[in-house]
């Protein structure tokens, strides 16, 4: 009987040291949750956080979700009123939708006490973090979508000057065609791989400007620039140069296939670079890239691409938590340069040494720096069910690009009716 | 004396007994539903604590959106074949197996397997038969052909929706034929043995007996195929996520579209109001129907 109650006790005080030690746990939690799967440097990230954890004594609580997932899970997690103190998101349309909707906490007084405006380049931060004139997002990287080719298959066809104008690229795949060689991969299943051709021929035609007005509802999709745009997308495609049934691939099996010598290049983020560095490729000397080409003169140059970044809930359990968190991961160039490596991104900090890059991705941030516009891709740049129209309208055009002109003019209706709504 | 009073009360019994599935079901069920029907009178978008109501609004839309009518097609379309195929499938598999076939055993095992599999398992199995270069299915049409076949099924928009429905098709057809097997078992063997004494032959005791008899299991599996097919949302959303370009939406695929990746919740509670409505609908009217059914064998 003795035994029982001495049983009884210990267990009693047991669970009495648990649940203070878990409220003095909970008190130094922060909750996160991101995108970054493992082709798109999970470990690197974990690793991040790790080293955040052991030096700041905070314990980050992760539930990571894939990529694609992602884009509707923090919405679930939004209604529930359950969103975590720090999440990834996209800079651009989708940032601003969630500031609008008073779901982010502002972070200029952590943006100010670290000094972010000597560490962060300026054109990712004016682009990036600033909404409704306050700062919510720390750029945790920044991507660049550029032609990215096989070199042994480029070589093997007698190809190593890269193109720079439209036509030197138009002959490029002809060369390749000829050969037996599918000059361009794309997995357009997830929609939106095919965004970056759809950005690059109208920033290339018409221009930033241009295009900044049909993200914002203030040019249409039936307007004889994109029309234009579309038809010479729409010659590429009847002369064969892409993959077949590009809506049954992903971005991934569009990379296997450019890797595996099935086809010449693909356009892509620098991502890519990660995927392919993980599947043991050489940095320039497997793999390399050219930018878009030129199309027009006069027309300014811009470079395409998205910037992931770290934002904190309005909501936060522990705010303080989370805007050390963000510090970590930004200011500090180590883990930086660390995290990019692994995500086959360029760093936003100015801090981190160019000479950390591989070859490939030094070359890459060389192209946007000379860049005279650092563009949002397409699904980023324009609001989230507009951009939802869009990268139907894209899949649809690659299924039947003959069809052109009427999915053009039925994106404009359905484009028109989510900018009113 | 209370307490003996309140013991010997059958309705606090009945109260204490049906506490527990009530409280459940208002939570997991009635709350979320009257929640869903408050906001479909709102723009709510999700994210944001603050909306305005905008009455009927939500409601005219319905009518010009163009998406919302090519889901209602397709959900016809899903709907009629995901009645169809398992039922006759089922019945077809369970007749089968019940004629003691060699190895029925066995093959009552092989084709009850899919039934055990989550809806996620299920599209991932038939993706990668449909897949367009080492599918099974081109494996197999390449046989017989001279030119390589390479079709993406799930990624042409004349196909992608019909591919689903055979996936989940597969699946039903196992608990389809489960049901039907259990009504086999409860056709009383003298009425077949009478009536092959009397002459009738194997399709005419096909026809005339088992199936009449078999109403009883045909209820169940047309209503559970009905109900199943209109919730029907994990397999599609694993295949196809209602693609390419909308190709394959059903209502439940338009509404999660408008919800979570349009950001109009509101909108999104609207279409999924007239999808409770047109469930109701069609169960309420095969329920009555059945009573009639009822009336007429008792």
């Amino acid at each position: 009987m003795l035994k029982i109650r001495k049983f009884i006790k210990i267990f009693l005080i047991n669970i009495f040291l648990l649940s203070s030690a878990q409220i003095i746990w909970a008190g130094g939690e922060v909750t996160i949750s991101h995108y970054f799967s493992g082709e798109l440097g999970k470990a690197n990230f974990m690793k991040a956080v790790k080293e955040f954890e052991s030096s700041s004594g905070i314990k980050m609580k992760d539930s990571p979700v894939g990529h694609e997932d992602f884009k509707t899970d923090i919405l679930v997690r939004a209604a529930g009123k359950n969103l975590p103190d720090v999440f990834s998101y996209w800079a651009g349309g989708r940032v601003q939708f969630i500031v609008d909707s008073n779901s982010l906490l502002p972070i200029d007084d952590m943006w100010e006490r670290d000094g972010l405006d000597m560490v962060v380049a300026k054109s990712v931060a004016n682009s990036a973090t600033m909404y409704n004139g306050k700062r919510y997002l720390v750029p945790l990287n920044y991507h660049y979508s550029g032609m990215f080719y096989n070199k042994s298959v480029l070589s093997k066809a007698g190809i190593n000057t890269m193109p720079s104008t439209w036509d030197e690229f138009l002959s490029l795949c002809a060369k390749l065609k000829s050969k037996g060689i599918t000059p361009i991969a794309l997995g357009s299943k997830n929609r939106w791989p095919a965004q970056f051709w759809f950005d690059y021929l109208i920033l290339r035609t018409v221009g930033p400007d241009y295009r900044h007005n049909l993200m914002t509802g203030k040019a249409a999709y039936d307007d004889y620039a994109v029309k234009h745009a579309m038809s010479i997308w729409k010659d590429l495609v009847d002369k064969g140069y892409f993959t077949n049934n590009s809506n049954a691939d992903t971005w991934t099996d569009a990379s296997d296939k450019v890797a595996r010598g099935k086809a010449a290049m693909t356009l892509m983020g620098t991502w890519i670079t990660g995927y392919w560095n993980g599947m043991d490729l050489k940095p320039g000397v497997d793999y390399d890239f050219f930018p878009f080409p030129i199309m027009s003169s006069g027309i300014p140059n811009a470079v395409v691409g998205p910037v992931d970044g770290l934002v904190v809930s309005a909501n936060a359990k522990n705010p303080s938590g989370a805007k050390k968190f963000l510090s970590f991961m930004m200011s500090n160039p180590e883990v930086q340069a660390q995290w990019t490596d692994g995500q086959g991104a360029l760093s936003a900090n100015t801090k981190v040494d160019p000479t950390k890059y591989n070859t490939v991705m030094q070359r890459a941030l060389r192209t946007v720096a000379k860049a005279e516009v650092y563009a949002f891709n397409y699904d980023l740049a324009t609001p989230p069910p507009v951009a939802e129209v869009g990268l139907s309208m894209f899949s649809e055009f690659m299924d039947n690009p003959a069809n052109y002109i009427s999915i053009l003019s039925n994106a404009q209706k359905n484009a028109s009716r989510e900018f009113k709504n | 004396m209370t307490a003996l009073i309140l013991m010997r009360n059958k309705i606090f019994w009945r109260t204490i007994f049906l506490s527990p599935p009530l409280i459940v079901f208002s939570i997991f069920v009635l709350i979320p539903l009257i929640n869903s029907f408050y906001y479909s009178f709102t723009n709510w978008n999700g994210f944001n604590s603050e909306y305005d109501f905008v009455g009927l609004e939500n409601y005219t839309r319905i009518a010009s959106d163009n998406l919302f009518q090519n889901s209602i097609f397709n959900t016809v379309i899903w709907l009629i074949s995901a009645i169809l195929i398992p039922t006759i499938l089922g019945l077809l598999l369970a007749l089968l197996i019940d004629s003691q076939v060699r190895g029925s055993n066995f093959f009552k095992s092989i084709f009850y397997l899919p039934i055990c599999l989550s809806a996620v398992v299920v599209g991932q199995i038939w993706i990668w038969i449909y897949q367009q270069e080492w599918g099974l299915l081109n494996i197999i049409i390449n046989l017989f052909r001279e030119n390589s076949f390479e079709y993406a099924w799930l990624s042409k928009p004349e196909t992608s929706l019909y591919s689903v429905i055979i996936a989940w098709s597969w699946q039903q057809t196992a608990l389809s034929m489960v049901i039907f097997l259990a009504g086999l078992t409860s056709i009383p063997k003298n009425l077949l043995e009478a009536s092959q004494i009397e002459g009738a032959n194997i399709f005419q005791r096909t026809f005339f007996i088992v199936i009449p008899l078999l109403i009883p299991a045909t209820i169940i599996v047309v209503a559970l195929s009905m109900i199943n097919s209109l919730k029907g949302f994990d397999i599609l959303y694993i295949m196809t996520q209602g693609g390419p370009f909308h190709s394959s939406d059903t209502l439940a695929m338009h509404m999660y579209n408008e919800s979570f990746k349009k950001y109009r919740m509101g909108y999104g509670s609207t279409i999924s109001v007239v999808l409770f409505f047109i469930a109701v609908t069609i169960i309420g009217i095969y329920f009555r129907q059945l009573k009639k059914l009822d009336e007429l064998y008792d």
